[in-house]
């Protein structure tokens, strides 16, 4: 279970360009839950994530997974309950380094790393067996650099490394923006079966409502710092995405102005 | 022409050691750890007062490479805990190293040909003589061991978890790795290798003296281009292997240089427009291989300049992002 509480992060404080990212952010979600998490530009969906992940530190608040009070926390700490993505397909892999060795390296988050080998037979077998659940034929091709793969299938490789070890906890930030739509999709149905067949609880920022309103069991929106909406399962059921746009502007007296929203 | 081989192949081999190290940290992790050029008279130094002081000479050649990786540590700690920029932390190191070798030595120079060797004395445990050609194949069995060495640690969880942090350092921190204490580890390994380097050729030479160091560094730089060049840069344990055929042929070729009669003033200057050409001339084919693999290290230090925060890259990432 992850806990905010009262969780408030400023940019530049005391200069012309101050800018509050987090405003006084209480969030609690439960174990097992998938939740997707929209907004306009700006909004502070990344700095909620990054904060909870502790790549950057917050002001005021606390941060707790499952009790723990890990608001202190470096961030490689944090990093051994918490699996997460971002967007840029370049980030979560280790392009010089082959499928297995980077495997490898995911496997071991949050065990002592020492001087065992660390691809061995057994876990040569174990990672051939999780990539054929992909369905991208990567099982064989376990000797190859993974910058030789495409965006779509680092991504895939990442989501894998992010949830192989069964965090306690994963951070997706729009995974999917930077790819094209077909992988996209691959990638997002990837998504699904990896968090529901290991019951992860889930973060999951997206610019596309469609895929808010699809994916999860639960749905936040957040504007300027603040979570204004917080939809659950059976209120989310039969949503539109124009009932969401219109509840945006009623609660939040402006306009929807993500123009990379898809309102399709 | 027969001594010149072998002169050139037994520096080669010591130097080997420190084109080991130098790979490890320039090329492995992206740090271009300047302390080199002092941790590989520091092992000279050390090594040759405690020689003087009548400790086993295998031992002493043991305490030099220690030294060495002790020094790694202070750069490591600079670099890590304290924020100071990497080529800094490499330059106060090396520089705080000069005070430590004169106040080791209590001179700049020591001269050690009456004392017994490293070379003598383990060959002696084996009933041999110390002869050039049993020297070199001391030194090639213990290149090999720490090629071996190095080629199995990096295949450890240890071990890419340091070559992750050289590869792409968030991925790595995202999956739970301390990336300080691996640039710490990674900075002790190179610098023992380096001193380990520096007390074997005071050993060879029977001197130590605290101007060794100067240079040493492009030298090791040269044998990682003509490594990497000659024998390839693909896969890891290619690249461990041909460092060290690098330094052997770059020792060989000054040594004919020096046989023809080349100036020795003229070799530095040499090595460093040799480097330099190897890193400006992509159109060559063969020296292009090496540049690209250089641009590396030139990205390491380009890496090394926002280490202060994660701010920097995360405001790119954002800029990036929310186009
Ligand atoms: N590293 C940073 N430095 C300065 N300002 C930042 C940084 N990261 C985010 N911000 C600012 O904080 C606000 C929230 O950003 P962010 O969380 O990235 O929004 P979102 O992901 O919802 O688009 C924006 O105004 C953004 O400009
Ligand atoms: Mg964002």
């Amino acid at each position: 279970m992850i806990e905010l509480d009262g969780v408030t992060k400023y940019f530049f404080p005391g200069t012309v360009n101050e800018v509050k990212a987090l405003d006084n952010i209480n969030f609690k979600a439960q174990d097992g839950d998938f939740i997707t998490i929209i907004g306009s530009n700006g909004a502070g969906k990344s700095t909620f994530l990054k904060a909870i992940s502790g790549v950057i530190s917050v002001d005021s608040g606390s941060i707790k997974l499952e009790g723990l009070d890990m608001t202190g926390f470096p961030e490689h700490k944090r990093a051994q309950q918490i699996g997460r993505i971002d967007q840029d397909p370049m980030a979560s892999t280790a392009g010089e380094m082959t499928i297995k060795e980077n495997l490898a390296m995911a496997y071991m988050r949050g065990k002592k790393r020492r001087l065992s080998h660390a691809v061995n037979k057994k876990r040569t077998e174990n990672f051939a067996e999780v990539l054929k659940d992909l369905g991208l034929g990567l099982e064989s091709r376990l000797e190859v650099p993974v910058e030789t793969l495409s965006g779509g299938q680092r991504q895939a490789m990442a989501l894998l490394m992010a949830t192989i070890a069964r965090p306690k906890l994963l951070l997706l930030d729009e995974h999917t923006a930077a790819l094209d739509p077909k992988a996209a999709r691959l990638v997002m149905k990837i998504t699904r079966r990896l968090v529901e067949s290991h019951g992860l609880t889930t973060l999951m920022i997206t610019h596309n409502m469609e895929q808010a309103l699809k994916y999860g069991n639960r749905l936040i929106m957040m504007h300027r710092g603040k979570i204004i909406l917080d939809i659950g399962a059976e209120e989310k059921k039969d949503l539109t995405v124009s009932d969401l746009i219109d509840k945006f502007t009623a609660t939040s007296g402006s306009a929807f102005d993500d123009d990379r929203v898809l309102l399709a | 022409m027969e001594s010149v081989i072998i002169s050139g192949l037994q520096q080669g081999l010591i130097y080997g050691f420190m084109a080991l190290g130098v790979l490890l940290t320039f090329e492995l992790l992206g740090f271009p750890d300047l302390s080199v050029e002092g941790t590989f008279p520091l092992g000279a130094a050390v090594t040759a007062r405690a020689v003087v002081e009548g400790v086993d000479p295998v031992l002493a050649v043991l305490m030099g490479a220690a030294a060495g990786g002790i020094a790694g540590a202070a750069t490591g700690i600079m670099h890590t805990r304290l924020n100071i920029n990497n080529i800094l932390a490499g330059i106060l190191t090396a520089t705080a190293i000069y005070t430590v070798m004169l106040r080791t030595m209590g001179r700049p120079n020591t001269p050690l040909l009456a004392y017994d060797n490293v070379f003598g004395q383990v060959l002696g445990w084996f009933g041999l003589v110390e002869s050039h050609l049993n020297t070199i194949l001391f030194l090639t069995i213990i290149v090999v061991i720490a090629r071996l060495l190095m080629g199995w640690f990096l295949s450890t969880d240890l071990g890419l978890a340091v070559r992750a942090t050289g590869s792409n350092e968030r991925m790595i921190r995202a999956l739970g790795v301390s990336t300080d204490t691996m640039k710490l580890l990674a900075l002790v390994i190179s610098n023992f290798l380096v001193g380990l380097s520096g007390a074997l050729a005071c050993q060879a030479q029977g001197f130590a003296d605290v101007g060794m160091g100067i240079g040493v560094l492009v030298a090791a730089i040269a044998s990682v281009i003509i490594g990497e060049t000659l024998f390839g840069k693909g896969r890891l344990n290619t690249v461990l292997t041909g460092v060290i055929l690098g330094s052997i042929v770059y020792r060989a070729v000054l040594a004919v240089a020096m046989q023809v009669g080349l100036p020795a003033e003229d070799f530095k200057m040499i090595t460093a427009v040799l480097v330099l050409l190897a890193l400006t001339l992509p159109n060559m084919k063969f020296l292009g291989r090496a540049r690209s693999k250089i641009s590396g290290m030139v990205k390491g230090i380009k890496r090394s300049r926002t280490k202060s925060g994660y701010s920097a890259e995360s405001i790119a990432g954002q800029s990036r992002g929310d186009r």
